[in-house]
């Protein structure tokens, strides 16, 4: 009986039940954890950095790690510890700014096309197969050679390759509900197509929205990595991953931990949010309701 | 810096007399593989201006005249002896007999007419395939200097200048002036640069543009046959991809060492270190056209903001001396009087709050994408120059563009300020000077007459000592402009197989091989 009670008192908001459900989730609790961790370290940047990530003292290049420099130094003597630290700002400032982008645009473009279908729905979805036809980084790096190399430039860049990913998305799940009996009840009761769209259409396709927003932030900071790899991206002295790993290369063989410790931290902040991505789709998976 | 040079001498020194000595055999046969930093743009040393192009026609062509191995002293080559005429504008060149280009046809006279009318005649039928840049730049124009070639008799050809040209016969050992086969220039007319015909120790076996090129010995070359049977030049364009290969054992040679992995040559036993004679300057220009360079105290300060020893010390593994001159100390002519504008931030300070920006101000820096000899970390270094201009108080923004469009826009004068250099290629002090700073030619709109003056005397005085005098007063008037701050002449060094024997690498930046053997 006493169980009965508990699910009798259980908040019925299906947003709340999801919640409780990624917390009982290994997954969902460590990618939370190591994004949680990101965000703190991000924002205590300036507090928890020993050095000035950018203060150059090239008398000081390619130190080893030690109690100083707890991650050595780089080829420039900038500590490696307080750039990584630095780095995660920018890295989490991309996956956001970016993805946001492709969300507003990919969620608009996605209802339009499902919800008036005919050509309109034939124009923008062929547009969004062409860009899906491109290799997604290749796209990027052709977007910011038009734009110029800069950091604001690349997440544009990675906010429009991934509009296509968000549109369809959308759509297939405004076309799965378009013709419902609920839908149509809303039309006859004299409920006018934007009404529609965003009572009734988005928050049916929130779920999934949800986990590509998510698993979208995770490539969006690979991506931007690997364009700040490429010298397109961030641009020196800013401590971006990406960038770093780039300036590691010529010094592989002599001093592999400049190398090694961006290389982890990419890894580590992909992995966060794959793994919440993963987390949250079982969370919102409505056939896992009530399991 | 100078005792390095010393040793460097000595130890070439030491090599040297091993092999007069004759302690050592050369061996035949084998194939050297080359690892390098980029592709061939193309195989007509007339139509490239890049050091990977020159590379490989070095093997494939001669020139009338070259340079002695290790430096830039001019000995006979397809020329025997030559003489010139009491006004300076006559040159008669005595060219060797019974040499034939590769293709059987002869070489003589008439040939090296078709060549050199070729290059400098517009009208001429074969005048195509590219622009003969170097031509242009070292002849002036078209048909520039040299306004008549006659052929005396089969084997004498004769010269007439429009004007006197002291550095007339350094030029025609560069190179871009190998003598190609005319038969062969017509055969393949605007795909001749993929079908290479000289009279060189080489032939062009096999070109996998992007990938190698792949070159056979020359069976009947008229200096012995070189002892290599075949090269392979590779193109690696990752520095420390292609120092890993050369660990690995795929290739036996590499130019473009980073100066990372210098330690870590010096102490394998497979390989050994090879430093080529510095004649280059990398320098950091900063541009007239825009506010505030044009101002001389400006610029003046960012002579004084940046430490080019800690620099050297940093980026170049040592192997670099700092520079006060554009030019570097082994071409003739240096200025040793020249007094540096030390490094002083205090007094960078001074002369910027001088000029009116006594809290600084803001531009952007460009620094080189691709590692170059003079230059072999343009990222860092850009970085290192961008934290001492901090300290003055001004704020560079870096900024950078891929290779090809990077020269494109500095050469048309878009860039505020920006990293490059120059390898010279004829070891007269015209080929620094006139070539970077005469207001004719450089990249950052400065254009001083009074230099213009001196430059185009220099230009036309045959006299030695003259024309030493000239230069020295150019590089005072340069340093008293202070266009650059002229940052370091490098030593940039070759990694090597411990095989590989008798590599001896040349100021201007690329050798023959043909003496080059492995040792078994």
């Amino acid at each position: 009986m006493s169980d009965k009670n508990k699910v009798m008192k259980k908040n019925t908001n299906p947003w709340f039940e999801a919640w409780r459900r990624l917390l009982q989730s290994k997954i969902g609790i460590a990618g939370l954890g190591i994004i949680v961790f990101l965000i703190v370290v991000a924002a205590l940047a300036p507090v928890l950095a020993p050095y000035d990530p950018i203060k150059t003292d090239i008398l000081a290049r390619y130190r080893a790690p030690s109690s100083e420099h707890l991650l050595g130094t780089d080829g420039l003597g900038r500590d490696i510890l307080s750039r990584i630290i630095y780095g995660s700002r920018i890295s989490l400032q991309v996956g956001l700014l970016s993805v946001a982008l492709a969300l507003v645009f990919g969620v608009s473009f996605g209802l339009i096309a499902g919800f008036y279908g005919g050509k309109l729905d034939m124009a923008i979805m062929r547009f969004m197969d062409i860009m899906l036809a491109f290799p997604s980084i290749l796209l990027a790096i052709g977007i910011v050679a038009i734009l110029g190399p800069q950091l604001k430039n690349a997440m544009i860049a990675i906010g429009i390759i991934n509009v296509p990913r968000f549109a369809r998305i959308v759509r297939s799940s405004v076309l799965s509900i378009k013709e419902s009996e609920y839908i149509s009840a809303a039309r006859a009761l004299g409920a006018g197509d934007l009404r529609i769209i965003f009572k009734h259409l988005l928050p049916n396709a929130m779920a999934p929205l949800i986990v590509q927003t998510t698993l979208s932030i995770a490539t969006a900071i690979l991506e931007a990595a690997a364009l700040s790899f490429l010298g397109l991206g961030a641009q020196p002295p800013s401590p971006e991953w990406g960038a770093m790993l780039s300036d590691a290369r010529s010094s592989l063989q002599k001093a592999p931990w400049v190398a090694t410790f961006p290389g982890l931290a990419i890894i580590f902040g992909v992995l966060g949010f794959n793994l919440l991505g993963d987390g949250l789709r079982d969370a919102l998976d409505p056939k896992m309701k009530n399991v | 810096m100078r005792k390095i040079t010393l040793t460097t001498f000595i130890i070439l020194a030491v090599i040297m007399s091993v092999f007069v000595t004759g302690v050592m055999a050369q061996e035949q046969g084998g194939t050297l593989v080359f690892g390098r930093g980029g592709d061939s743009v193309g195989l007509d040393p007339i139509q490239v201006t890049d050091g990977e192009s020159f590379k490989v026609t070095q093997q494939i062509y001669d020139t009338l005249v070259d340079y002695k191995p290790g430096t830039t002293e001019v000995e006979p080559a397809l020329a025997t002896d030559w003489k010139v005429s009491e006004d300076g504008l006559t040159w008669t060149f005595n060219l060797r007999e019974g040499v034939e280009f590769h293709d059987g046809n002869p070489f003589n006279a008439e040939a090296v007419k078709w060549n050199f009318d070729r290059w400098r005649l517009e009208d001429h039928p074969y005048h195509i395939g590219g622009e003969f840049t170097y031509y242009g730049y070292m002849f002036k124009g078209f048909p520039g200097v040299i306004q008549e070639v006659n052929v005396v008799d089969e084997y004498t050809v004769e010269f007439v200048l429009s004007e006197k040209q002291a550095p007339f016969l350094n030029n025609l050992a560069m190179v871009p002036f190998g003598i190609a086969s005319p038969e062969a220039v017509k055969k393949y007319g605007e795909n001749y640069f993929k079908n290479p015909v000289g009279t060189g120790a080489y032939t062009l076996e096999e070109w996998r543009q992007g990938d190698r090129i792949i070159l056979k010995a020359n069976e009947n070359y008229w200096r012995e046959r070189a002892y290599l049977d075949k090269i392979v030049f590779r193109s690696i364009p990752d520095n420390s991809a292609r120092y890993m290969e050369l660990q690995a054992g795929s290739i036996d040679m590499m130019d473009g060492v980073s100066p990372e992995d210098v330690e870590s040559v010096k102490d394998s036993d497979q390989l050994k270190l090879s430093l080529r004679p510095s004649m280059n300057v990398g320098y950091f220009a900063m541009n007239f056209k825009f506010e505030p360079f044009d101002d001389v105290r400006v610029r003046r300060a960012f002579n004084h903001a940046i430490d080019k020893q800690a620099i050297i010390d940093a980026f170049y593994a040592g192997l670099a001396e700092p520079a006060k001159n554009p030019m570097p100390p082994s071409i003739w002519g240096y200025n040793e009087d020249i007094e540096p504008y030390e490094y002083n931030p205090e007094k960078a300070k001074k002369l910027l709050a001088e000029a009116g920006y006594p809290d600084g101000f803001e531009f952007d820096l460009w620094y080189l994408p691709v590692p170059r000899p003079y230059i072999p970390q343009g990222k860092f270094i850009g970085q290192a120059i961008q934290s001492y201009l901090s300290e003055i108080g001004v704020t560079a923004n870096l900024v950078t563009y891929d290779w090809a469009t990077y020269l494109d826009k500095t050469e048309h004068q878009e860039a505020p300020t920006y990293m490059l250099g120059w390898t010279g290629d004829n070891g007269d002090p015209d080929n620094f000077l006139y070539v970077l700073l005469d207001k004719t030619n450089s990249n950052n709109a400065y254009e001083s007459e009074e230099l213009h003056k001196v430059l185009v005397e220099a230009q036309k005085t045959m006299d030695h000592d003259r024309r030493v005098e000239l230069y020295m007063e150019a590089q005072e008037i340069i340093h008293k402009d202070a266009p650059w701050v002229p940052l370091v002449h490098s030593t940039p060094p070759i990694a090597l197989k411990s095989k590989v024997q008798n590599y001896i690498p040349n100021p201007t930046g690329t050798e023959k091989l043909h003496r080059v053997w492995l040792e078994e």
